[in-house]
């Protein structure tokens, strides 16, 4: 076995790396709705209700990406 | 308490009561094309993957409504974060042990759960959409208007 060969092997289920990076787009995307939300509340606290109910749907979108990318253990890898 | 409620909380409820109906109605036809494609294993597929869906995307919602019980408090911001995030990190993690539990039971079947998770979640999306769309919510009503100072006499001197 050449060098190549041995650092190119992956043991173990490669699949978890996908559900790893099916979570970091989302995170992201949470994290910016959120701040942003935030930044909202801090100048214009009377508006905390519309704020929220925007900042609920922002993130039922995001959330929905990393649902299903989670999802796909059922029919992909282990 | 009641006057500092963010005016969110109707809509909110909408979307948990909306989405509960949706779900039942995925689950009829999902447990009806999984019994067709894949006998009982479908069914009870259908069944638990439209639940899980709808229950983990209702999540949001209730813990939004959670954290407005803390409306008008001084931690309200930080609790409302900290509510909202923590429900959504708790949720995301039980759900990751969940699929790896139940992908190792006998009578799942892969393609139907995932298909009627998928499912679920589009449908809770919709549901979302379409409550926020049709409410109507009053630009600025969680303002705190000044009392009316009290009269001279009452005031501490």
């Amino acid at each position: 076995m050449d060098a190549t060969t041995v650092l190119a092997d992956i043991s173990g289920s490669i699949a978890t790396v996908g559900y790893g990076l099916a979570a970091i787009g989302p995170a992201i995307g949470v994290g910016i709705v959120v701040g942003k939300t935030i930044e909202g509340v801090a100048r214009q606290p009377e508006l905390a209700g519309r704020l929220q109910v925007l900042m609920y749907i922002g993130i039922a979108f995001t959330e929905a990406l990393a649902f299903i990318g989670i999802a796909t253990a059922f029919i992909f890898g282990y | 308490m009641s006057t500092n409620t963010p005016t969110s909380n109707p809509v909110m409820k909408r979307a948990l009561v909306w989405g509960g109906l949706l779900a039942l109605v995925i689950m009829v036809v999902g447990a009806i094309v999984g019994g067709i494609v894949a006998g009982w294993p479908g069914v009870a597929s259908a069944l638990v993957g439209t639940a899980l869906a709808v229950v983990f995307m209702g999540i949001t919602a209730a813990s939004i409504l959670l954290a407005n019980r803390f409306a008008g408090g001084d931690l309200f911001v930080p609790a409302f974060f900290g509510i909202v995030m923590g429900g959504w990190l708790l949720k995301l993690i039980v759900f990751v042990v969940l699929v790896f539990v139940l992908k190792a039971q006998p009578w799942v079947q892969p393609v139907v759960l995932f298909l009627s998770v998928v499912a679920g979640v589009i449908g809770s999306l919709v549901v979302d959409v379409v409550v926020v769309m049709r409410s109507r919510m009053p630009y600025a009503s969680d303002v705190q208007l000044p009392v009316p100072p009290k009269e001279a006499d009452d005031a501490p001197r």
